[in-house]
């Protein structure tokens, strides 16, 4: 078990500003994700929760310590490597979808593998779009499908890439109960069924509960929640 | 669309580029616009300047006669056949000297009779365009303007008569008449006109004289006056001399080659000229007449960078959260960048070569405008001209590119993510703040003045803005600022010149007729000269609206200096004034010394009435003494002429008869009654002829009294005031008279003066507004750029303003309240610092010159209208831009 650890961070800190105006987002983060698992972190407004998530997923610089993505140090990337990172190790899913307006659900699909100067694997980035019931929509614009759709458009993307790990920020802050529900069915579905690591933020307990565990944070500390771990 | 089904290859960048160009219509249009602009200025300055250069070279060769790059004057014909023999010889061109035409029509101009061949008269320009070189000894070909001159229609087969001396020491003329075998067009700029004689007539008339030794003629080489034209001084040695033409096999170091081909020749002893045209000289003034064009040229980068620049920053800024997702999906910098450029270089594609065409159309039309030889000026249409403005303005578009693409290419992600991020408020800490303050400061202003809901809220609200950025507001601030003051200072700089001041010392009349001979310095003034005929003086003084008239009669005598102005002489021209003055014109001071040696110097007396007395009398002009009208008409008194010296100031002691001496002309005895300033129009002109080199004063007596002394002086000049109702009846009359009468007469009007200075300092102008007018376009180009990004990145912040209850009125008057603020804030500071400019700066660089200062900030009083209209349109559109999206989806940002 020990030695599947995907994703590890240490002393992750996280501080804005100066002296007395100084605000910690995060205050000494340590975390451990294992391979192929499903895991949500909730916390209120200002928990810091999507700072971790920036951090985790190469958007944004720790002010010290380390995280380790697949044997990759994050902490100490350039802006340009910073990006090569993302676009080989991490599938993003966001809340407002990120999809870009002049690509095609396909074109959106395949975009980061493109970036990345590799041929998309069209198999397997067809059993995705299958599972995720997008086979009609693939010559369509974003702004023709719904919520629902533009967000299985974006995991659709997120896994397309067969990244290390996919992070999640309120993947499902903009849909209703059910196409909520609905959405992170199947994020967990095809997560099991490609093998894929999640770690998503979310500030829904009933989202939370769908994941293998959950992490709390709160004031930019990991707060311990013995019960959920242990399941 | 790259579909999944077509199954093909996806180029993520490439595919993005080509979609977002499609998407920015607006943009795009206005970015070709710019480009095709740029593309076009470039291409009209480099025509320019290459027509410039081109015609600058031409208008050498028609000036200098000749476009041979070396001339040899008096060898013998077998050296001239040694040297066209040499190998780094390409071609050579003879021609023999025989005189030149004294025909009393071409009195003032210089008509050469000579023999040349084919070669040699087409390099000077004097090719016979209808009909042929001369061939027997009875034919002659001349150019239209000496035919004009001589009254001959331009036709074959005309009979000339030339007039001329074998030996110009003796009075022995040569009349020959000619049939007309061919004539060309005549060119103005020429300083002589050649009349083409066989070599058959050339042979007859030197079979006496032997041929010329190049001793005979070693004067001639060093004459300024001349590189193949005969200077005055070329004595007796002009009937026979022989000239070459030499044009080597290269252009460049004329003079290393020449020498070499003399010295392997063994012609060592032999002068040459080099033509002025290509001359090193030649090249720096060139440069100096294009400088104004590359000057231009950068005004023209400045400005295309300044506007291509604000539209990819504004429309960078607009997308910014597009580039950021890209950035978070796994784009790099390059990528981004490349997109960016991508797209840079489609808009390039579309607006070069449409640039480039109107550019060289309208090169067309500007190069004869500029020129003002219409006939003469070519243009210059090179495929290194398209080159090199295309290469220019697709290098200006990629700079421009620079700091937006950096700025795209830079955006952090989280930055991005942050601004589409609506439910996370502790992460938008900076812009919530912001909003924050404004919004709690107005809802405070509110609840303590119940009753203003209005402006004053508004306006605190806009003007705290303005604060929030203060670098941006303060370069906007600045820039525009600099672009007015700048735009005041040349304007009042322009104002200040006073064309009067200017042809004052010009011109003293509306109208002024000169004998020709009087700038003839070749010939010398003839003072028997017959242009001021009686007849044309009676007509001209009947002239309708005549209000005042002059006259100026001119006379040159030996004259023994008196004691006292010896002494003033020797006190004024201190070794070191000497020094000076030799450095420059050896021989004027040597006459000089000899003066003072000797006391043997000339004397030149002015008859003057009229307009030109009374201006040489004016107060300011007096240098010494005091003017009594009564008792100069007397013809009792002389006035003294001073030295050339800047108007106002006096020397200690003036080189001068002190006013109250006696001094004496012809014998009779004058006193000096003051000594004035020289007056331009009065003292200019030649010697008159056969006056002997010296020392020589002037003094002014009144011209009745000049008549008495000298009654067969004709009239030298005459001086016409006509009242502006008049002027061009008056106009029309001369150009009639020049026309059918006398085309020697050289008429000088106010008008002409005024236009030949405005043509001459029309580049002048026109750079100096050009500048003004760029500086004050960068500063409303920041100002748009300034606003526009400061509404689109702050598009969320209004949408939370406008959901805590700001109506979109509300919202759109602060917008417009910024932007008059910005307006006001610039035009106070350009009043201020304007007016310190203008009042201090302009008025210390016009002192002195031609020029009254008056204090105007005219332009800035023009400008503020449009700056306010300006400053509240452009919120005003962007507000409107804005409304298209409803408060939610701002609020939501996607």
């Amino acid at each position: 078990m020990k030695n599947d650890i995907i994703l590890q961070a240490r002393g992750l800190k996280k501080y804005y500003g100066k002296g007395e105006t100084q605000v910690r987002a995060l205050d000494g983060v340590d975390l451990d994700i294992e391979r192929g698992s499903f895991t949500a972190v909730i916390g209120t407004s200002g928990s810091g929760k999507s700072t971790l998530l920036n951090m985790l997923g190469g958007l944004d610089t720790p002010s010290s310590g380390s995280i380790l993505v697949d044997h990759t140090e994050l902490a100490g990337l350039t802006d340009e490597e910073a990006a090569v990172f993302r676009r080989k190790q991490i599938g993003f899913v966001f809340q407002n979808y990120n999809l870009v307006p002049v690509l095609s659900v396909w074109e959106n699909i395949i975009l980061p593998i493109c970036l990345d100067g590799r041929r998309p694997d069209r198999k397997f980035i067809m059993k995705i779009v299958s599972l995720l019931a997008l086979d009609k929509k693939l010559d369509s614009l974003p702004n023709q499908l719904s919520g629902g759709q533009q967000q299985r458009v974006a995991i659709a993307r997120a896994l397309a890439g067969k990244p290390s790990i996919i992070l999640a920020d309120e993947p499902t802050g903009n849909l209703d109960t059910r196409t909520s529900d609905d959405v992170i069915g199947l994020l967990k579905m095809t997560s099991r069924e490609f093998h894929q690591t999640i770690v998503m933020i979310t500030h829904n307990p009933g989202i939370a509960r769908m994941a293998d565990r959950i992490i709390h944070i709160e004031d930019g500390h990991i707060a311990g929640s013995p019960a959920q771990e242990r399941a | 669309m790259n579909t999944f089904s077509e199954n093909k290859e996806f180029h993520p960048i490439r595919v993005l580029t080509s979609r977002t160009f499609r998407n920015n219509r607006g943009r795009n249009l206005a970015a070709i616009l710019a480009i095709l602009l740029t593309t076009l200025m470039f291409t009209t300055l480099f025509t320019l300047a290459q027509s410039l250069n081109r015609n600058m070279i031409e208008m050498t060769f028609r000036q200098t006669g000749s476009d041979a790059p070396a001339t040899i004057r008096g060898l013998t014909e077998e050296q001239a056949a040694r040297i066209a023999a040499h190998p780094d010889v390409k071609e050579t061109g003879e021609s023999i000297v025989l005189g030149l035409a004294e025909n009393t029509a071409l009195t003032g101009t210089q008509v050469e009779i000579r023999w040349a061949d084919a070669v040699y008269a087409a390099h000077s320009y004097s090719a016979p365009t209808t009909g042929r070189l001369p061939q027997t000894a009875d034919e002659a070909a001349l150019d239209t303007l000496t035919l004009d001159r001589l009254g001959i229609p331009h036709e074959l087969g005309q009979t000339i008569t030339l007039e001329w001396r074998k030996d110009l020491s003796c009075d022995e003329v040569t009349v020959s008449s000619f049939t007309l075998c061919g004539f060309w067009e005549g060119n103005e700029s020429s300083y002589s006109h050649s009349a083409w004689v066989s070599r058959e007539y050339a042979d007859a008339m030197t079979a006496g004289a032997a041929e010329t030794d190049a001793a005979g003629v070693e004067t001639v080489g060093t004459d300024a006056a001349g590189v193949e034209t005969v200077g005055a001084d070329a004595d007796n040695a002009m009937l026979g001399l022989r000239m070459l033409q030499i044009f080597p096999d290269t252009d460049q170091d004329i003079e290393g080659v020449m020498d070499g081909i003399l010295a392997e020749t063994g012609l060592t002893g032999l002068k040459y000229s080099v033509n002025l045209a290509y001359l090193p000289e030649m090249n720096a003034s060139v440069f100096q007449e294009s400088l104004p064009m590359y000057l231009g040229m950068l005004l023209v980068f400045a400005a295309g960078y300044l506007i291509i620049y604000n539209i990819f920053q504004i429309s960078v800024t607009a997308d910014i959260r597009f580039y950021g997702r890209l950035k978070t999906l796994g784009a790099s910098t390059r990528q981004i960048k490349r997109l960016l450029y991508g797209q840079a270089d489609r808009l390039c594609l579309i607006g070069v070569p449409v640039g480039l065409l109107s550019g060289w159309l309208l090169g067309m039309v500007l190069v004869p405008v500029l020129m003002g030889t219409a006939a003469q000026a070519s243009v210059s249409a090179s495929p290194v001209i398209s080159l090199g403005s295309a290469l220019f303005s697709w290098l200006t578009v990629l700079i421009s590119c620079l700091r937006p693409a950096r700025l795209a290419a830079r955006i952090s992600p989280v930055e991005a993510l942050r601004m589409s991020d609506a439910d996370a408020p502790q992460k938008d800490r900076r812009m919530k703040k912001a909003a924050g303050n404004t919004t709690v400061k107005g809802h405070r202003m509110e609840s303590s003045h119940p009753g203003r809901t209005g402006s004053a809220f508004l306006l605190s609200m806009a003007f705290a803005n303005l604060g929030r950025n203060r670098r941006r507001t303060l370069t906007v601030i600045c820039s525009l600022t600099l672009g007015l003051v700048l735009l005041c200072c040349f304007y009042a700089q322009n104002a200040a010149f006073d064309m009067e001041k200017y042809l004052a010392d010009l011109t003293l009349a509306d109208f002024e007729l000169s004998e020709a001979t009087s700038e003839d310095y070749m010939g010398g003034y003839d003072p028997q000269g017959t242009t001021l005929s009686d007849s044309l003086v009676s007509q001209a003084e009947a002239l309708a609206g005549l209000e005042e008239t002059g006259r100026l009669y001119s006379a040159q005598i030996e004259w023994e200096l008196p004691e006292d102005t010896v002494q003033n002489l020797a006190a004024f021209y201190s070794e070191d004034r000497l020094a000076d003055w030799e450095s420059y014109d050896p021989s004027g001071a040597q006459m000089l010394r000899d003066a003072l040696d000797t006391r043997a110097a000339s004397a030149v007396l002015y008859g003057l009435d009229g307009i030109p007395l009374q201006a040489a009398v004016q107060e300011s002009y007096l240098m010494a003494g005091s003017f009594d009208a009564q008792a100069f008409s007397t013809g009792a008194y002389v006035l003294a002429v001073g030295p050339s010296i800047e108007r106002g100031t006096v020397p200690d002691v003036i080189p001068a008869p002190t006013p109250g001496t006696e001094v004496s002309f012809n014998g009779q005895s004058y006193t000096v009654m003051a000594v004035v300033y020289p007056l331009n129009p009065v003292t200019e002109g030649a010697s008159q002829k056969d006056a002997d080199a010296r020392f020589q004063l002037c003094f002014i007596l009144p011209a009745d009294g000049f008549q008495s002394l000298w009654p067969e002086h004709t009239l030298r000049k005459l001086f016409l005031n006509v009242d502006d109702g008049h002027l061009k009846e008056a106009e029309a009359f001369f150009e009639e008279y020049t026309e059918t009468v006398n085309p020697g007469l050289p008429v000088v009007s106010r008008q002409s003066m005024a236009d030949q200075y405005q043509a001459q300092t029309r580049s002048a102008a026109v750079t100096g507004s050009a500048v003004s007018i760029v500086i004050a376009l960068v500063g409303v180009l920041n100002f748009v750029n300034s606003m526009v990004t400061a509404i689109l990145s702050r598009r969320r912040e209004f949408a939370v303003i406008q959901s805590v209850g700001m109506t979109k009125k509300q919202l759109c008057r602060m917008l417009v309240m910024e932007g008059l603020c910005y307006a006001l804030i610039t035009l106070a500071s350009s009043l201020l610092l304007g007016s310190l400019a203008v009042g201090v700066g302009v008025r210390a660089m016009v002192a002195g010159g031609f020029t009254t200062f008056r204090f105007t900030l005219l332009p800035l009083l023009l400008c503020t209208p449009i700056l306010l209209f300006a400053a509240a349109l452009i919120p005003f559109l962007c507000f409107r831009n804005l409304e298209k999206h409803s408060i939610v989806e701002r609020l939501r940002m996607e």
